[in-house]
């Protein structure tokens, strides 16, 4: 038999256990066959018949499935040989005595990286303690949710004030004596930022198509970010394109795509987003490991296959100024400003101060603040960034919604939210919430991957979307695993969930009595905790 | 029982007599046994409503001018109502059985929740008319007649019971029932002649039929001699000039095209990756065999004593031998590694299948 020493990785120093009853087992192969991290295989045991009489005892041999300790095929719990057990025999249990972190490091020499989401659980969501508590009742009438008809749509681009409007006189008529800086009005909830190559193509094509039908047979007008990875050419030059936000990070992907294409576009896009940083992992810039970088990524990238990582911040750009002039210009001199342009920071004790400088644009040309919070996922982080660094997202979208009010100037540059919004449940009472707070949309990537079929979670499960192993064919670009992921059924689920959360979201403002979006009617909103309605200023009850 | 017309001023040297003082002088004079009443109102809620006459099988008769909200309110079977003139909002709110002819227009809600009766108009209805009206099938349904139009969210929630708006004099108004009929109708018949738009999609606009023409012709004569304009008859009675709108049956939903159809009828031909990736866009089951496995066993001979053992634990008997040579069924294995495992002389080893498509 072979000995054990000290400082081998153990299996009780993994993060995942996997119990397994040989009695329920019929051994037939689907639980290992499932497993896309090889965490789990066949062998046949030796068991000791005990001696009955004066002869040796003599050894059985019996097949069970046991679980492999090694650092690149350990459980990471994600349940598929749960689900593909005729028997129930085999289910991953979470490990309390979970060291894999410290061993790992010990062992590699290296910074431990993970995907999907923050694990380091608080105290509780700050909007699960906030109520919509200002009902019309009497003072004015509620609407009916079902059958009223509500205005959604909010606005994407620089929004100008009255006495900033270039208006005059022209022989009793009123006419603008220049362009107004380019402005969309889009349905609240902007979908993706998910990069190609972070996700399967068949999950990005859903999230297209599903963006597409909600625009032209829902009549939803919801757009959807590409993330930084760039665009396929063949989406670009269809009339499709209208519905996608162009994304420009620090790595630049597949601009050289974009740029060359933009001869042949036939509509214009739905805006652009420069993204600076992620609240997922603030401050440091996107990573796609080289097992997910499959040769059409290296295509629309122009990278071979390698770890990308994109640097931590633009490298052309030094200060707000500076990034205002330059990149904002930049980006909207490349639609001959025809697109509004906005920009994504991760959230930040700082997000005010970006937010005033923003706020004095002198050219109009800054369409759009978006914030990230510390909630958001990720396909693939170092674990201490995506454990340790980030602001949560409520407080500093009403810092910022504050800042521009006290200035008298609040909606001038439209701010959306984002960052784990639906973790625990309702995506609609937390996008409300978020409006009533100040935003005046929100996005969401996180909550999409979970519609088509992700099954992880925040405390742990799966959560290997950098492994490029992604046992539900969404984070991973392998052949075998990409195909488990039925397209049709991904986008039909987001078309649906996009559905339902529009009849939520108007079930929340019927009671508040708004037929638009109630943007910054933070009157509407409750709660318990005096610290945060201190912090929010919004009313305290008991 | 007296037949004598009780008539009532209610404005009398500058002083306006209340409603409540109006009401309670009606019912006095009702339980004097009056049955027929000519009241020059003053702006008075609920008058000729809630009341019945002394004598069993007697008829309430009220003629009013200028009256206030609520004529007819809650009004009962055997009651009949005249108003020379405009009528403000709400009338015959709740009507449970009053014939109603307003000889003018009537302000919002004219027949809100009414469940019996019939209410006459000879002008135009305002907003949410109609709304909420019902039908109990123990009574005859309510009727509604409009000769001209109505306003914007007419027969909301409606129940039960008829109207008929007759788009009379309706030149240069888009829509004769307003913008946002019908929202959460549920019930009931609405006919309607002229040219509508912005009804709500829980409903179904259909031709008359035979009976509806039948009922229509009837009605028709009837309302027009209760507003006086007989006259009119045959320019209404033009068929196919009306429809009618009923609710769809409980439960029906739009039917859209599903994303399956959109995306391979609307969407990019072979898809946006198509020109880097030929996706079929079949989906794998768990577990998958062939293309679908994460693993794929391979055999080696060399230390192969041909025990079969592995051939008889492949739990998808996927294993086959020829001439001591063994393979897989590619259509049959799942790639467990059963074989790998239970092999003596470790003759099978599991390969990685993770590729890229192309």
């Amino acid at each position: 038999m072979e000995a054990v020493k000290i400082n081998q990785l153990h299996l009780d120093d993994l993060p995942w256990i996997v119990e397994y009853d040989e009695n329920k087992c019929i051994q037939c192969g689907r639980c290992t066959a499932a497993c896309s991290f090889g965490a789990i295989k066949p062998v046949v045991e030796k068991r000791r018949k005990p001696s009955t009489g004066l002869q040796k005892p003599a050894f059985d041999r019996l097949l069970v499935i046991k679980q492999n300790v090694s650092f690149e095929h350990h459980c990471r719990g994600c349940g598929m040989c749960t689900r593909v057990c005729p028997n129930g025999a085999i289910k991953a249990v979470r490990n309390p005595n979970d060291k894999y972190s410290v061993r790992y490091r010990a062992a590699k020499a290296d910074s431990v990286k993970k995907g999907g989401r923050s694990n380091l659980n608080t105290e509780g969501r700050t909007l699960d303690k906030i109520k919509i508590g200002r009902i019309s009742q009497m003072t004015d009438p509620s609407l009916d949710a079902a059958r009223h008809q509500f205005e959604l749509r909010t606005p994407f681009g620089r929004v100008l004030s009255a006495d900033k409007l270039s208006l005059h006189n022209v022989n009793g008529k009123m006419e603008l004596s220049s362009q107004l800086p380019p402005n969309r009005w889009i349905y609240p909830i902007i979908m993706g930022d998910m990069s190609i190559g972070a996700v399967s193509w068949r999950m990005w094509e859903a999230m297209a198509i599903a963006t597409a039908y909600l625009n032209e047979v829902m009549g939803m007008p919801v757009r959807m970010c590409t993330g930084e990875g760039g665009i396929p050419v063949r989406l670009l030059k269809s009339r499709y394109v209208k519905y996608m936000i162009l994304q420009i990070a620090s790595g630049h992907f597949g601009w050289n795509r974009i740029i060359q294409s933009m001869p042949e576009m036939t509509e214009d896009p739905a805006g652009i987003l420069i993204k600076i940083g992620q609240g997922a992992k603030p401050g440091d810039g996107g990573l796609l490991m080289a097992s997910k970088v499959a040769k059409y990524v290296q295509e629309i990238r122009g990278v071979p296959r390698a770890d990308l990582l994109s640097p931590p911040t633009h490298q052309g750009l030094y200060s707000i100024e500076e990034s205002v002039q330059k990149m904002f210009l930049s980006m909207n001199a490349a639609f001959n400003f025809r697109v509004p342009v906005a920009i994504k920071t991760a959230a930040s004790v700082t997000s005010v101060s970006v937010y005033n400088n923003l706020l004095r644009d002198p050219y109009n040309i800054v369409g759009g603040f978006f914030l990230d919070g510390l909630a958001a996922g990720t396909g693939a982080a170092h674990e201490i960034s995506l454990n340790h660094t980030g602001h949560p997202i409520t407080s500093k979208l009403r810092d910022c919604y504050l800042a521009a009010v006290h200035q008298g100037r609040q909606g001038e540059i439209p701010l959306f939210a984002g960052g784990g919004l639906g973790q625990t449940g309702s995506f609609a009472a937390d996008a409300f919430k978020l409006i009533c707070l100040g935003a005046n949309g929100v996005f969401t990537g996180r909550m999409l991957l979970e519609i088509a079929g992700c099954i992880g979670n925040e405390t742990g499960k799966c959560n290997a979307c950098n492994t490029g192993l992604c046992p539900a064919g969404i984070a991973t670009q392998d052949l075998c695993l990409t195909k488990r992921l039925d397209i049709d059924v991904a986008a039909q689920n987001i078309v649906n969930y996009f559905i339902a959360n529009d009849i939520e979201l108007k079930k929340l403002m019927g009671p508040v009595g708004n037929s638009t979006l109630p943007i910054g009617r933070s009157d509407a909103l409750i709660t318990v905790d005096k610290h945060i309605s201190n912090r929010l200023d919004i009313q305290y009850i008991c | 029982m007296n037949k004598e017309t009780v008539k009532i001023k209610t404005l009398i040297d500058n002083k306006r007599m209340s409603t409540q003082e109006l009401l309670q002088l009606i019912t006095s004079k009702i339980n004097d046994g009056y049955t027929d009443f000519d009241i020059e109102a003053c702006g008075q809620h609920n008058i000729g409503g809630s009341s019945w006459a002394k004598e069993n099988g007697e008829e309430l008769n009220f003629k009013i001018t200028n009256p206030g909200q609520r004529v007819g309110a809650m009004a009962l079977k055997g009651t009949k109502i005249y108003v020379e003139g405009s009528a403000p909002a709400d009338v015959g709110w709740l009507n449970s059985g009053a014939q109603i002819t307003v000889n003018g227009d009537c302000g919002d809600t004219a027949s809100h929740c009414a469940a019996g009766g019939k209410i006459y108009v000879s002008g135009r209805v305002g907003t949410r008319s109609g709304a909420l009206m019902k039908h109990d099938p123990k009574f005859e349904p309510p009727e509604f007649w409009v000769l001209k139009n109505t306003g914007s969210f007419s027969f909301e929630f409606m129940g039960g019971g008829i109207a008929v708006i007759c788009g009379f004099d309706c030149g240069g108004i888009d829509s004769v029932l307003g913008n946002r009929s019908c929202v959460g109708m549920v019930g009931g018949t609405i006919y309607v002649r002229g040219t509508f738009s912005g009804v709500a999609s829980c409903v179904e606009i259909k031709s008359l039929n035979e009976e509806d023409i039948n009922f229509l012709r009837n009605g028709l004569l009837e309302f027009l001699i209760a507003i006086n304009k007989s006259g009119l008859y045959d320019s209404l009675t033009d068929f196919s000039q009306w429809k009618k709108i009923e609710p769809l049956p409980a439960g029906t939903k739009e039917k859209k095209i599903s994303v399956s159809e959109f995306r391979q009828t609307k969407w990019i031909e072979g898809g946006i990756f198509g020109d880097f990736i030929q996706d079929d866009f079949k989906v794998y089951p768990l577990p998958a065999t062939g293309d679908g496995r994460v693993r794929i066993p391979e055999w080696n001979k060399t230390d192969c004593v041909n025990c079969g053992i592995c051939l008889n634990n492949c739990p998808e008997n996927a294993i086959m031998e020829t001439d001591k040579i063994y393979s897989t069924d590619n259509n049959k294995c799942i790639g467990c590694g059963i074989c790998e495992a239970v092999c003596p002389k470790l003759c099978w080893a599991l390969k990685s299948n993770r590729k890229e498509i192309s």
